[in-house]
C-alpha cells in the first residue's frame, strides 16, 4: 500500500516535471513549487523554493515563498531567516510585509507559554 | 448583502488594490495550519476539578428578562467539562456543591490560596479552573458615517445611516489555579461578540454560539492547537 502511493507520488512528480523543461531557472522552480505548495505538498515546495532561492539569491519572491513553506513545514525559525531576507531585498512590497507581519504574529504568540508549570509531580 | 459576501468582496478588493502596488505580480493566497501552542505547560492527564465562577451582573443586566431563563454557570460548566472529556486526556470532575467561592471578588479569588489548596486536597486534583463569567445582551445600534456616490453629478458624498447591531457578549476571565499550593497558574480573558441574524434568536442559541466560537481558545490553554492563516505565495 505504501509502495503504491510512492510509486504515484514519483509518477505524480515525474509527470509534472515534463511541463517544466527548465528546471536549471529560479522561475520554473518556483513555477514548479507553487504546483506542489497547491496540492498541500509543502516539504517538496520547500525544497523547490529552496533551488530557487539558491539559484536567485536576490529574488525576494523566492525567499518568501521559501518562508511560507518553511512555516507550513513546522521550521519557523528559518521561515523567519527567509522572510527576513525577502523584506531587505524588497522592503517596499506589500505581500511580502503582510506575510511577514502575520507571521511574526503567530510567532510571538507561539513561542511564549503564559502559564506557570504546576507544582504537582 | 450578507456579511460573509462582503468580506469576500472586501479579500478581492485587497488582493487588487496589493496587486496593484506590488507592480501586478502573480500572486496566490494560500492556506496553512499553524500549531497553537498549550498556554500552560502540562502533562497531559492531570485531575482537573471545575469549581464554580464569579457571574459578573451589571445593574441593567439584572433585570433584563431575556437572560433570566438561562442558566449561565451550569450551561458553561457543561459545555467545559464536556470539552475537556472529549478532547483532551485530562481526569475531569466537578467540585462538589458545598464549595462555595469565599468571594466575589475576581482578584482575591485568584488570591485565595489557602481556600484553593483545600479544594485541592478535598478533590484530590492537581489543578482547579474557576473565574468568572459574563453573558449580556448589548446594543451596539447607531448611526454611522458611509460614503456614497451621487448618481445626479458623481461625486462622493457622506450620509448618516442608522444601523441596527444588537448581539450577545461572553466574556470569560479563567483562573487555573495549583490543587496542591492553591497558587494562580494562569489567567486569561475570553471574549466574544456575535451579532444576532435578521430572524429573532434565542439568548440560549446565542450564548452557544459565543462559546463554540471561543471552544478553540479555550481548549488552548490545555491542550495544543491548530489555526488556518493565509498567505501570499508567487506564482512566477
Amino acid at each position: 500500500m505504501k509502495l503504491n502511493r510512492t510509486f504515484l507520488f514519483l509518477l505524480f512528480v515525474a509527470g509534472a516535471c515534463t511541463s517544466y523543461p527548465h528546471p536549471d531557472k529560479a522561475s520554473t522552480q518556483i513555477e514548479f513549487g507553487t504546483y506542489v505548495a497547491k496540492k498541500g505538498l509543502w516539504r517538496e515546495a520547500a525544497f523547490r523554493y529552496e533551488q530557487a532561492a539558491q539559484r536567485s539569491p536576490n529574488d525576494a519572491r523566492a525567499h518568501n515563498n521559501f518562508a511560507v513553506a518553511l512555516e507550513a513545514s513546522g521550521d519557523f525559525a528559518r521561515a523567519l531567516d527567509e522572510y527576513k531576507k525577502a523584506l531587505e531585498i524588497e522592503p517596499n512590497n506589500n505581500y511580502i510585509r503582510r506575510n511577514y507581519a502575520r507571521f511574526a504574529e503567530f510567532y510571538t504568540a507561539y513561542t511564549k507559554t503564559t502559564g506557570k508549570p504546576s507544582g504537582a509531580p | 448583502m450578507h456579511p460573509n459576501a462582503l468580506r469576500r468582496a472586501g479579500a478581492a478588493v485587497l488582493t487588487l488594490a496589493l496587486g496593484a502596488a506590488a507592480g501586478c505580480s502573480s500572486v496566490d493566497q494560500v492556506k496553512l495550519h499553524l500549531p497553537l501552542r498549550p498556554k500552560l505547560p502540562l502533562r497531559g492527564n492531570e485531575r482537573i476539578a471545575l469549581a464554580p465562577f464569579i457571574l459578573v451582573k451589571q445593574a441593567d443586566e439584572v433585570k433584563d428578562k431575556r437572560l433570566a431563563n438561562i442558566d449561565v454557570q451550569a450551561e458553561f460548566h457543561r459545555f467545559l467539562k464536556k470539552q475537556l472529556e472529549k478532547k483532551t486526556k485530562f481526569d475531569v470532575i466537578e467540585t462538589p456543591p458545598d464549595v462555595k467561592l469565599p468571594t466575589q471578588n475576581l482578584g482575591d479569588l485568584a488570591r485565595a490560596q489557602e481556600f484553593w489548596a483545600a479544594v485541592g486536597t478535598q478533590t484530590s486534583a492537581e489543578l482547579i479552573v474557576s473565574g468568572s463569567l459574563e453573558f449580556r445582551v448589548e446594543d451596539r445600534s447607531g448611526y454611522k458615517t458611509e460614503e456614497y456616490q451621487s448618481p445626479i453629478d458623481g461625486r462622493t458624498y457622506y450620509r448618516q445611516v442608522y444601523v441596527e447591531q444588537t448581539g450577545y457578549v461572553f466574556d470569560i476571565v479563567f483562573l487555573v489555579l495549583d490543587g496542591r499550593t492553591g497558587e494562580k497558574l494562569l489567567q486569561d480573558e475570553f471574549k466574544d461578540f456575535r451579532q444576532t441574524g435578521s430572524k429573532q434568536r434565542d439568548e440560549l442559541s446565542g450564548l452557544f454560539e459565543n462559546l463554540f466560537s471561543l471552544e478553540n481558545q479555550i481548549l488552548n490553554t490545555f491542550v495544543p492547537r491548530e489555526r488556518e492563516a493565509e498567505r501570499y505565495i508567487f506564482t512566477d
